[in-house]
């Protein structure tokens, strides 16, 4: 079995994510977004890609949906409306909130204001919205009889999740978006140590490394206080939600501190709107929120009140948020027109700008600069401008450090730039020895999946798996160098865990057996390999009248007398004819020829003693047979 | 009711073995009900037992029963425990039952047989089949006395189990074991570590947790340079720290990097509780090379670090570690989401920014971004950690830290200010820009919290006095301010204006000595405040002395040639400069400033008494050696400073004392003041001079010299100012002590006084006469004049020669008895430090003011090392008075063999003593036929 990843969307770029994946058979859709670079198909993922495309319901086991951004959620009212999904669609419970907010105020800004072709309507986004399950975090969901997902904490917004997928014992995870460092208002992505055959993850900064965000936000307080110290206006261009909650409780919690009173704005109701939901679902925020929410909710700003449109104007300083972020178009785009001529005020880009909007052109451009916004309209730009790199995404030590924690067999990287990518996937294959790709829209990558088999397991086994039966190794420890000597360790193993033996039978299930019973099971015998000898004796002939006398059992006794001494640490056994020590069995031989006896004895006094041993005690056995050997010349003498 | 219910367990009891839920229920009532009389709980208690022995009965029960007998009854527990023991012993018991029945044992009453220290029965707890059984005998492995290496074997075992409790509670239970035994086999320290490093990957979280705490996690007792030095056994805790022990000095540093970048990798987990135990074991590490720390703060790899690899682990899968994963551990530390991470981490930060001023230069930018912080913890933690650099000198503010740093002053919480003002007050400003925000930091402060305005004044005090050429030129382009208004009104309520005076005051104290730049009305502002500033500064002065300090300083323009004056602003200067001394102690977050380096000040800081000797400001004198005393006493107690340093300081400082009351004697011309007095002191002086030459082993040539230099003096006075009397004496003593400083000069170069050679001519041009001197007088008192103080070196560690007596039982009521006329003997204990078996000492027993008798104490007799040597001896008393009653003073001798003066006791010491104790009084009293 293997596992097939078809990436019809971020795959080496940023934008409609949508991720493919057939585990064992069960195909899951991981995100259904929409492209907003692009106004023809290149909008949406192509979904005529996925096999069986006639009937998306029964060849998709189920979609699911890791956050509520357009990138990520943006086509699956097309896709369920209008591509004839009806299958299930999971989600967390605050994207499942807020997502048909946001999918709402993008058709109303596409279709209502812009006049463009109307892709799904708002009574499609409810449709929609109603075959959707939510999840909770740590929730096992059993999608059906093979297929577990479950979801875990991302961070990056509310409710951004990561999913984790489970057919037999193949398992892989998707990531969506994530952050791997902390906000004020969101926490860091939380998850178990997974065994996993495959990990798909956004690599938004494959290359990049961030510095401590105390930093940047010591940075922008400087530069939003000083603007406002000099009564210019701040103008704050943000996504409705995360972003802005973000930043306005970075300056609420400043303006304490600090004592100011100068106004703080929201633009739209959409804004104020996205903080209800902010304020009920305080379970999916930062520890820090939750810790102060018994005595304030932190989404009760202080010094935040709304903004109405007659107040773009009005002397005095003060801040304003405004959407969207990257001033693509909508209020804020208005209002950068209005306010980008004066030198006091302050616009702060975010540290990501679709190439396009105003907000790119303003990133690459230097002050004082102009922005023709279209063939009639330029917008002379003199203001200041303070690039704020706050972002929800991981940078490349947080994606390494995910990958590390949780050492999967392949990586597959999707939402990122190619060339940034494919340093991100040396890396991988470099540090952590990790199989990585990073297909492109459209491609396909095939990797093999942990098989499942279903195994019987004999009652001896399994009693025997109860009792711990651990042993040591230690190596020999001759060459004694003193660094990077990982064999010269005592090694634990438990043979619980490790020993038992898979068979197969034909016309029936595998089984594991223990050791002991395998014989059985076989139906054959253990052979052992075997040492024999027939050690002559020699008696003296001056006592040859009392060797006569001499009973076998004395010499026997005499021998075992001999041995006890040679040996001292052994387990020596005289039992009346025989001398034993570990496997080697010595007694005396009545046989005329024996087969073991390699002398020819011509001597007349001579008995033997007939010995055997096993291969193991080879060393042993030739120190006993050489003492026995000297215990003639003892006599003599 | 009672009795029904209690045949009726008896009875269904005897019928089934098995207990049944009615009469457990009926047990229990009877358990529970405080009125149950005690012989029916007895006879249930029999009952059980005697069910208990039955192989068929249902002992999960039972035992159940007897334990909650037990808790309800506790003077039963004696006999329960007794029943829980035999039932243990019994071979029929099922080895499921034994746990229940072990917790039933009383650990206080010792069997003959005891249960937990059977080896086959712990063992065959462990390796039963019941998982349960064997969690419990984990947990309670330390009730267990076995054999160390049987219980290293099975733990170690167990972190293979494949029930994640029972692994965690094996890897819990190697962190005990690793606290209390002695372990030299390194291959098996190294399985443990590395199994422990194994266990880092465990899927399980609680698994991984026990695994990082078994890396590194209780305080180790000991540093690594102790244990290399090593007599004391191996008690280190952990087994990573065990291992970095047991490694030579050169592979020390090697794996002790190795731990580190081992727990660096546990930061990233995602459990918090992991996190948090990462930092904290981070903490402890008492080395780690620069480069890795350095890495510690940057997110990519470090050209140092890249191509460094560790023996540990990567991942599950890679068994090399590379150094890079220790990259930006801290900065995720100090982002993270849990306060409860953030602080361990500040915490680790104070440790081990004290290894490396590069890597504290960095940590410096991590944690002044701390004081942002939300959690009130963190920001004290990261304040307190900023303090610590400081006092280790690695603080390096920078400008751009100045906004946090200082906001830290109007933080909302009185603890954070507090801990930012003293940690500023420990700051080195590079810049006078830096002054002056830090002053209105302060003075923002005051204004917005008038409750700290003492501490604040403090602070302000301190910070003047550290930067004196800012303040003056700060106190400069504010000084209109500090003017009285137009209409004539001070103003000094306003806190920026109280403030500044502070400020202003404290130049003058202030090491750059600009004395004259600071205008001098402002002193006398400054008195209207007296009260307020002395209520500041009362660990610095006392309101008389700042008084006289802000009135003379005031005085300055008047007076600024007079030669008193001079004399007088440098007393004032050296009171304060104590007291700058003395508020180091005051400072409790101040501990580790060593002791030595105080001592060293303060050695130092004597030779500024000289001049004040020489003004005869006795008073100053002696209460800044008084001062000084307390402060060595009170350092050595904080650290453990050798003794031998400090007594010997402290000797020093009171022969100082005793020299300025002489001196001041000698310029009030004594003839007429009675000569006792002098007499007196210069006895002291000699008597405490030869008790530093003689009691302290190891004093440097210089240090000789020095002591000798101060007996000259001692003798020189003597005989220029006490006349005739003893005359001959002293004449012989000078004399031998210059011949001991020629000797000192042959042995080798010393560099001597021109008091000391002028001495020597005097001495020269007398020749051999014995009176010779008494003609000179006049020469003697102008060498004098050629005296002065110096500081005296002290290198190495002195040993101070001491002895303790004691004895036993002996009061004024519990008097020894004797008869009169006959020998006693006075059992005494005797210890000895740092005496050498060579020397010759004697135990001196005097019978009221006169008659003293002498016992050899022949140290070879006894055992012990020359360090500490402890003895019991029975010292005779031959001349026992007729008296009933009489008191004997004891004390510990020593012949001091280089001084040549001889001593007329026929039986006694030869030369002159040295007592090494003070006198213990022994009573006796006569025997009571």
């Amino acid at each position: 079995m293997a596992i097939e990843c078809l990436v019809l969307g971020a795959g080496q770029e940023v934008g409609k994510s949508c991720v493919v994946v057939t585990i064992n058979g069960k195909r899951i859709m991981f995100d259904c977004g929409m492209h907003m670079g692009y106004k023809d198909k290149r909008q949406y993922p192509d979904f005529d890609l996925i096999p069986d495309s006639c009937d998306f319901t029964s060849s998709l086991s189920c979609i699911i949906i890791t956050h509520f951004h357009l990138d990520h959620i943006g086509a699956l009212p097309f896709f369920t409306q209008n591509r004839g999904y009806s299958g299930p669609i999971y989600m967390t419970y605050p994207t499942k909130a807020l997502a048909p907010i946001m999918l709402e105020d993008y058709r109303k800004v596409m279709v209502d204001r812009r006049g463009e072709k109307e892709r799904f309507s708002s009574e499609d986004i409810v449709e929609c919205m109603k075959k959707v399950t939510a999840v909770d975090l740590k929730q096992t969901v059993q999608v059906d009889k093979d297929l577990q997902i479950r979801a875990y904490y991302a961070g990056h917004v509310l409710g951004a999740a990561m999913f984790y997928a489970k057919v037999g014992d193949a398992a892989i995870l998707y990531t969506g978006d994530y952050n791997m460092t902390p906000d004020r208002h969101l926490g860091a992505a939380q998850i178990d140590r997974l065994q996993l055959d495959l990990v798909i993850t956004e690599s938004t900064y494959a290359t990049t490394y961030r510095d401590s965000k105390y930093v940047r936000e010591r940075e922008f307080l400087k530069a939003v206080h000083k603007c406002v110290e000099d009564e210019g206006k701040v103008l704050i261009p943000t996504f409705a939600l995360g972003r802005a909650q973000e930043l306005c409780m970075l300056l609420d919690d400043y303006w304490e501190r600090m004592n100011l009173k100068v106004p703080i704005y929201f633009s739209a109701g959409l804004t104020i709107q996205a903080n209800l939901y902010y304020k009920v679902l305080i379970n999916w925020t930062s520890q820090k929120v939750k810790d102060t929410y018994v005595t304030r909710n932190a989404f009760d700003f202080k010094n935040v009140c709304s903004f109405d449109r007659s107040l773009i104007n009005a002397p005095g300083p003060y801040v304003l948020f405004a959407t969207p972020g990257m001033i693509g178009g909508g209020f804020s785009l208005e209002v950068f027109r209005q306010w980008a001529p004066c030198e006091k005020n302050l616009v702060t880009l975010p540290g990501y700008c679709l190439a396009g909007t105003v907000g790119h052109k303003l990133m690459s451009a230097k002050r004082p600069t102009q922005i023709r916004l279209d063939e009639d309209v330029q917008i002379d730009v003199r203001c200041e401008i303070h690039q704020l790199s706050f972002s929800p995404h991981t940078d490349a030590k947080g994606i390494m450090d995910l990958v590390k924690f949780l050492s999967p067999k392949h990586v597959i990287l999707v939402h990122g730039e190619k060339p940034k990518m494919a340093m991100l996937k040396e890396r991988i294959e470099s540090e952590l020895a990790i199989q990585c790709y990073y297909p492109a829209n459209n491609e396909t990558v095939c990797i093999s999946s942990t098989h499942h088999v279903e195994a019987g397991a004999s009652d001896a086994f399994l009693q025997s798996c109860l009792c711990p039966n651990f042993k040591f190794s230690k190596p020999n420890s001759e060459r004694d160098s003193d660094l990077d000597d990982s064999n010269k360790r005592t090694i634990v193993c438990d043979d619980r865990v490790a020993q038992g033996i898979l068979t197969l039978e034909k016309n029936q299930n595998p089984k594991v057996v223990g050791q002991n019973e395998f014989m059985e099971v076989l139906g054959v015998e253990n052979h052992g390999v075997k040492f024999a000898h027939c050690c002559p004796i020699y008696l003296p002939d001056s006592e040859s009248r009392d060797a006569s006398g001499r009973s076998p059992s004395a010499l026997l006794r005499l021998i075992f007398e001999q041995l006890s001494r040679a040996f001292p640490g052994f387990d020596l056994h005289d039992c009346q004819e025989q001398i034993r020590i570990r496997s080697f069995v010595g007694s005396f031989c009545s046989k005329e020829k024996c087969l073991h006896r390699t002398d020819v004895s011509l001597h007349s006094r001579v008995t033997h003693l007939c010995c055997s041993w096993s291969l193991a005690d080879e060393e042993l056995a030739w120190k006993v047979l050489s003492i026995i050997k000297n215990l003639e010349l003892a006599n003599a003498s | 009711m009672e009795h029904r219910l209690l045949s009726n367990v008896g009875h269904t009891l005897n019928q089934n073995p098995n207990i049944s839920s009615k009469s457990a229920d009926a047990i229990v009532a009877l358990i529970t009900n405080p009125f149950t009389s005690d012989s029916n709980l007895t006879s249930l208690l029999e009952t059980l037992i005697l069910h208990l022995q039955n192989p068929n009965s249902n002992h999960h029960k039972l035992l159940s029963s007897l334990s909650a007998l037990s808790r309800h009854h506790p003077r039963l527990r004696h006999r329960i425990a007794a029943a829980a023991h035999a039932f243990i012993l019994l071979p029929s018991t099922p080895t499921p039952s034994l746990p229940h029945a072990l917790s039933l044992l009383d650990p206080d009453h010792s069997a003959p047989l005891d249960p937990f220290s059977d080896e086959s029965l712990f063992l065959s707890l462990c390796f039963g089949q019941c998982v349960k059984t064997r969690g419990w005998t984990l947990r309670n492995v330390s009730k267990f006395r076995v054999r160390p290496s049987v219980l290293l074997t099975v733990l170690l075992g167990f972190t293979k189990d494949p029930y994640p409790y029972i692994r965690e509670l094996a890897l819990d239970g190697l962190v005990m074991l690793s606290n209390g035994i002695v372990v030299e086999d390194r291959s098996l320290v190294e399985g443990c570590y590395f199994r422990a490093v194994e266990l880092l990957f465990d899927a399980e979280n609680s698994v991984r947790r026990s695994a990082v705490r078994a890396l590194a996690s209780a305080p180790s007792p000991f540093t690594i340079e102790e244990l290399s030095s090593c007599k004391i056994p191996w008690l280190v805790s952990e087994w990573g720290q065990l291992l970095v022990a047991l490694n030579s000095d050169k592979t020390k540093r090697y794996w002790s990097d190795a731990l580190f970048v081992q727990l660096c990798l546990m930061v990233r987990d995602t459990d918090m509780e992991i996190r948090a135990a990462a930092f904290n074991a981070l903490g402890k590490i008492q080395t780690v090379s620069e480069d890795i720390l350095l890495q510690t703060l940057s997110r990519k790899a470090l050209l140092a670090t890249k191509e460094k690899h560790y023996p540990g682990q990567c991942t599950a899968k890679l068994f090399k570690l590379p150094a890079t994963t220790a990259a930006f551990t801290f900065g995720h530390g100090l982002e993270d989401e849990f306060y409860q991470v953030r602080r361990p981490a500040c915490q680790a930060l104070q440790t081990l920014t004290v290894l490396s001023a590069q890597f504290a230069g960095g940590a410096v930018h991590l944690l002044m971004d701390m004081l942002n912080d939300d959690s009130v913890v963190v920001r004290l933690q990261a304040l307190e950690t900023l303090h610590h650099m400081a006092m280790h000198d690695h603080l390096k503010v920078d400008e751009s830290h100045l906004h946090m740093f200082f906001g830290a002053l109007i933080d909302n919480n009185a603890l954070i200010r507090s801990a930012a003002r003293k940690t500023i007050q420990l700051t080195k400003l590079q810049e006078l820009k830096m002054l002056r925000s830090c002053t209105d930091g302060l003075i923002k402060n005051l204004k917005l919290y008038p409750q700290d305005e003492a501490d604040i004044f403090y602070v302000l005090y301190q910070i003047g006095q550290r930067h004196g050429k800012f303040v003056t030129s700060i106190i400069h382009n504010v000084s209109q301010e500090l003017e009285p208004s137009f209409d004539g009104k001070l103003v000094f309520n306003n806190a920026r204006t109280a403030a500044l005076l502070v400020l202003a005051i404290s130049v003058p104290v202030s090491f750059e000595r600009m004395i004259c730049s600071i205008p001098p009305e402002i002193f006398s502002y400054a008195v209207t405040l007296l009260g307020r500033l002395s209520r500041a500064l009362v660990d610095v002065m006392d309101q008389n002395v700042l008084l006289a300090y802000l009135s003379h300083c005031s005085r300055f323009t008047v007076a600024s040639n007079s030669e008193k004056f001079e004399g007088e602003v440098l007393n004032f200067h050296l009171e304060l400069k104590k007291v700058a001394i003395s508020s180091l102690h005051d400072y409790p977050l101040n501990a580790n400033v060593k002791a030595s380096n105080c001592l060293e000040i303060v050695l130092r800081k004597v030779v500024d008494l000289w001049p004040l000797i020489q003004l005869g400001c006795t008073n100053e004198v002696v209460q800044t050696s008084r001062n000084w005393k307390e402060e060595l006493r009170n350092f050595s107690c904080e650290s453990r400073q050798p003794a031998g340093l400090l007594f010997f300081a402290l000797t020093y400082l009171h022969v100082i004392k005793l020299l300025g009351k002489a001196w001041a004697c000698t310029q009030r011309n004594p003839q007429f003041e009675g000569m006792g007095f002098l007499d007196a002191l210069l006895s002291k002086m000699e008597r405490r001079l030869k008790e530093m030459l003689y009691r302290f082993a190891g004093l440097s040539r210089e240090g000789k010299l020095h002591i000798l230099e101060l007996m000259l003096v001692t003798y020189t006075m003597s005989l220029s100012y006490r006349g005739t009397c003893y005359f001959e004496d002293n004449t012989k003593k000078l004399n031998f002590v210059l011949s001991r400083v020629e000797y000192l000069q042959k042995e080798g170069s010393v560099e001597l006084s021109n008091f000391v050679i002028e001495l020597q001519n005097i001495s020269r041009e007398n020749g051999n006469s014995g009176d010779g001197f008494i003609h000179k007088l006049d020469l003697l008192q102008k060498s004098l004049h050629l005296f002065s103080l110096k500081y005296i070196p002290l290198s190495g560690e002195l040993k101070y020669l001491n002895a303790e007596l004691d004895v036993c039982d002996n009061d004024f009521q519990n008097p020894f008895p004797f008869i009169s006329g006959l020998p006693v003997g006075l059992p005494l204990e005797i210890t000895l430090y740092n005496i050498s078996s060579e020397s010759r000492l004697w135990l001196a027993i005097s019978l009221g003011e006169k008659s003293t008798q002498f016992v050899f104490l022949d140290l070879h007799e006894f055992g012990g090392c020359d360090a500490i040597r402890k003895f019991t001896f029975v010292a005779p008393f031959f001349r026992t008075p007729k008296v009933k009653h009489f008191l004997l003073k004891v004390s510990v001798a020593m012949e001091c063999l280089s001084e040549d003066q001889h001593f007329k006791h026929c039986h006694g010491p030869k030369h002159e003593l040295i007592h090494l104790c003070k006198g213990k009084e022994v009573h006796l009293s006569m025997a009571v036929k």
